[in-house]
């Protein structure tokens, strides 16, 4: 009995062992999962406890599907995978309070794999669509690669204009970070403290030069290009443009002719000498 | 919003719902605003790169854009930015001319 038994968990034992570590596709679905679940921890989170446990399994995580992606280069999940460790760690930067991963940055590194392996890529712009959202330098440096370097023009088309987008950006959580010095330290934290102060001491005017010249060769070179949720590269440009020089701080506001809820015609040039509270709303 | 009453300070709506007068009415009677709206039917939008809502913009007594928020900035930076602008505008008129 006893040796009829162990045969059979012999027998049993190789696909049990080998069911206990699921393939990689199978444990890049599960982290993919995992992040989902994460972020849905903390959009229903009602304490600060509640929502750093959140960023912890997802701070967790992201380091695992870097390595996961590194370990399998030719596994067809591995491009998403460094994706996926990107658009983690700047949901962690952007929504949580956790305070990064000092130097070994996950994202930064999958930056350099997608720009060694993959720069070629047709898929590329799923890359610059995230890319966009950070702050750091390898982000930048990311996007000008991409641009200069994609043979697509469609991927080069997006990665200029979400170039433009990102400095643009950059530049306005400069100003906020000003007023913030709480939020000033979390970004030292992450970012160092020697990269914020390089980006202060920065010309302010000629860093929107650059932005207004790269989003008026969106506007020109890769004016039909399709953005993917609609709309083309060149009009989206165009808009951005009219943004930055017409209804950004400093400019004066465009005036306003119309009817009040009463029937009565006014203008917001009317209220020259007063501060105004310009609110844009809708009712639901 | 009420201590503001006695200060060079306006708050003005720009409806975007794509009302016309009578149901922007309707709008602010049912939400009871006590503010003064711009009916809009896509112009004004259009003008202002049809800003999500809800979009704020406080503009200075010179009609200079001071300050932008997409998304509410949270009351003690609105009282913030709205104060140093009106003592800017008061510092403004009292000069002797």
């Amino acid at each position: 009995m006893t040796h009829i038994g162990g045969i059979l968990v012999l027998l049993l034992g190789l696909p049990v062992a080998a069911r206990d570590e699921p393939q990689p596709a199978e444990q890049y679905k599960t982290l993919v999962k995992e992040f989902g679940v994460a972020a849905q921890g903390l959009w229903n989170a009602t304490t600060d406890d509640e929502r750093m446990k959140a960023a912890e399994r997802v701070a967790k995580s992201t380091p695992q599907l870097l390595e996961l992606a590194e370990k399998n280069p030719n596994e067809p999940f591995a491009f998403d995978a460094l994706v996926q460790v990107i658009t983690q760690e700047l949901w962690l930067e952007n929504n949580t309070l956790h305070p990064g991963f000092g130097k070994d940055s996950p994202s930064v590194r999958a930056l350099a794999i997608l720009t060694r392996d993959h720069i070629k890529s047709d898929k590329l712009s799923d890359a610059t669509r995230r890319v966009q959202y950070g702050f750091r330098k390898e982000c930048e440096t990311f996007l000008r690669t991409v641009m200069e370097k994609s043979p697509h023009k469609e991927v080069q088309a997006l990665a200029c204009l979400r170039l433009a987008q990102f400095l643009s950006a950059r530049l306005q959580r400069l100003d906020i970070l000003k007023d913030k010095p709480e939020l000033a330290k979390r970004y030292e934290g992450i970012f160092g403290k020697d990269y914020l102060e390089a980006l202060q001491r920065q010309d302010r005017d000629k860093a929107i030069e650059e932005v207004e010249g790269l989003f008026e060769q969106a506007a020109e070179k890769y004016a039909d290009v399709k953005q993917p949720f609609g709309g083309t590269v060149g009009e989206r440009a165009k808009s951005e443009l009219y943004e930055i020089r017409n209804l950004s701080v400093g400019k004066v506001a465009p005036d306003i002719d119309g009817e009040d809820q009463d029937g009565k015609r006014f203008k917001l040039s009317d209220y020259r000498g007063k501060v105004v509270l310009l609110y844009f709303w809708s009712e639901f | 919003m009420k201590k503001l009453e006695e200060k060079p300070f306006a708050m003005i709506g720009v409806n975007c719902n794509n009302f016309d007068a009578k149901k922007l009415k309707a709008a602010v009677e049912k939400h009871n605003l006590n503010w003064r709206s711009f009916a809009d039917q896509g112009a004004i939008n259009e003008k202002w790169n049809s800003p999500p809502t809800p979009t704020y913009y406080v503009l200075d007594h010179k009609g200079v854009i001071r300050f932008k928020w997409v998304g509410a900035p949270g009351e003690k930076a609105l009282d913030s930015a709205l104060d140093k602008l009106i003592q800017e505008a008061e510092k403004d008129t009292k000069k002797p001319k």
